[in-house]
């Protein structure tokens, strides 16, 4: 039978199993899972099944019922998942089979993570905080923070620098390139370079450009001091501070 | 340059109602893409207000440039930017209004993904996690980043590209439209050359179908309608886990090379009878 355990930090509290009715967690003394902080509302949460699945509803709490750090109106809970109220988290041991199905009232049984939702302001803006924390720790995003600017180091274009800020960089003749080539014979549009989530990628256009001194075949990801050769330019791709 | 066009929807394989809505004014050179959100057939009337509004706004503005701008547009960006950007705050306005003045509606939300073309300038405005595509010399290359959590997280260097793709919280959103009373509304502008082909589409597609899938069949199937049509049935045989939506604008030369303008030219001479020749 599945299985839920109130933690304060590591210390278990209550553990309650999850029958055939919900099980209640909130401030409230006659919850089955009483949560003694004042973070908590009166009747804050319930877990129970529902067509087989163990199912976490918030109730209309002033804080909110988060699910592996996910605000959560509804969700189906997997074995392992941790339910956050307050200060307390709830380990879910959802091994074992279901017990008999207990109405909600609720027509709709989808697991409502599944539906597209919008976080709010404020749980984006704590989530992203958290992110960012966790993002300085790793050597890989220090670089994504900084700017992607291309250096030129030889040919005739118009600016001696280039930052990155669209998501298509064109490199070319053309009067709305980006980074716009002067002289005769020069394509409109000699080479691209993408911004994808994951970073920078160079592609061909009218040209094949080269990165350090080898010719592309289909689009690369730049790394920071890669050289660009295209249409009689050098450029060098760095993250600036 | 010419623009062909073509779209299809459908609401897939799992799905009981289809809440993408999408929007094309060929005329204008105007295509939006919405995906709606919220329970009960809510969805379906946020991404319609959120096409009929943009739609509306932008026609005002062809007939009377004076109309005003909502929003804080920036100077650089030419007049039909700032103009779809105005439109697209708009559309944020009146999705959030009418969730705010009919309770049962409330948490409804979507996405809009729209482009205009003028010319060879292309001018989009976006928010959420729909997609707009160049494909260019056969690279298929994102103009919109997702505004999810997953992406943000791959952004940030927290979370691979493999990663995010399975994640369980890919259909958590940063941004939509309806769900504040203003939302920041990514732009951009580019160039567009002939042969250029520009996809707009839902999740529903890049879920489920991928990108070198998606550029090898805009790329074998010249007919804008039918490729969009091709799309949606890979998404559907891929398991079609949600809505579908695919718009596809192909940019076509007018010119056809010295001869053939010659030729013209000659013809149109005779025709008007001013040819000094023989």
């Amino acid at each position: 039978m599945a299985k839920l355990s109130l933690m304060f930090e590591d210390k278990l509290v209550k553990e309650v199993p999850v029958g055939g009715r919900p099980v209640g967690i909130g401030r409230s003394p006659d919850n089955d899972l009483p949560v003694d902080n004042l973070a908590v509302s009166n009747y804050h949460a319930r877990v129970y099944f529902e067509a087989g699945r163990l199912v976490v509803e918030d109730l209309a709490s002033l804080n909110g019922t988060f699910v592996n750090d996910l605000r959560i109106e509804r969700a189906t809970l997997h074995d392992g998942d941790s339910i956050h109220i307050g200060k307390h988290h709830i380990k879910v041991d959802a091994t074992g089979d279901a017990p008999v199905p207990w109405d909600s009232g609720r027509k709709a049984s989808a697991p409502r993570i599944n539906e597209t939702m919008v976080l709010d302001t404020k749980v984006r803006r704590d989530m992203l905080q958290q992110a960012a924390a966790m993002g300085e720790r790793t050597q890989f995003a220090a670089g994504r923070m900084k700017v992607p600017t291309l250096i030129v180091l030889g040919g005739k274009v118009v600016q001696k620098e280039y930052v990155l800020t669209n998501k298509l960089t064109t490199i070319g003749k053309s009067s709305m390139a980006s980074v716009r080539l002067k002289g005769w014979f020069k394509p409109p549009m000699a080479a691209q370079i993408n911004q994808r989530d994951d970073g920078y990628y160079l592609g061909p256009g009218d040209k094949i450009p080269t990165v350090n001194g080898t010719p592309i075949a289909g689009p690369v990801r730049l790394n920071d001091g890669d050289v660009i050769e295209v249409a009689g330019v050098r450029l060098n791709f760095i993250y600036r501070d | 340059m010419r623009i062909v066009s073509g779209g299809a929807t459908d609401v897939g394989r799992v799905r009981a109602n289809n809440e993408d809505c999408f929007g094309i004014v060929a005329p204008m050179g105007l295509f939006i893409l919405s995906d709606g959100m919220g329970g009960a057939a809510h969805g379906e009337v946020a991404s319609a207000l959120a096409v009929e509004t943009v739609v509306k706004h932008c026609q005002e503005a062809e007939n009377n440039p004076a109309a005003p701008v909502y929003g804080e547009t920036r100077a650089g960006w030419n007049d039909r930017t700032k103009r779809l950007f105005s439109a697209v705050y708009l559309a944020n306005k009146r999705i959030f209004e009418s969730a705010e003045a009919h309770p049962e509606q409330k948490g409804m939300g979507a996405t809009l993904t729209a482009a205009w073309i003028n010319g060879p300038r292309l001018s989009i405005a976006h928010v959420g996690d729909s997609r707009a595509y160049l494909l260019r010399g056969g690279n298929l290359q994102q103009l919109t980043s997702d505004h999810s959590m997953v992406a943000e997280q791959v952004r940030r260097g927290i979370m691979t590209v493999a990663e995010a793709e399975q994640s369980e919280i890919q259909s958590v959103l940063l941004r939509a439209l309806g769900s504040e009373p203003q939302v920041e509304i990514d732009t951009e502008e580019q160039e567009l050359f002939a042969r250029d082909v520009v996809l707009l589409c839902s999740d529903g597609l890049t879920r489920m179908v991928t990108e070198p899938e998606i550029a090898g069949a805009l790329q074998s199937e010249p007919d804008p309608q039918r490729a969009a049509a091709k799309l949606v049935e890979r998404a559907n045989d891929a398991g079609g886990a949600d809505n579908i939506t695919v718009l596809v604008i192909r940019l076509e030369s007018e010119y056809q090379g010295w001869f053939s303008r010659l030729r013209r030219w000659r013809k149109g001479a005779n025709g008007n009878g001013l040819a000094g020749g023989n």
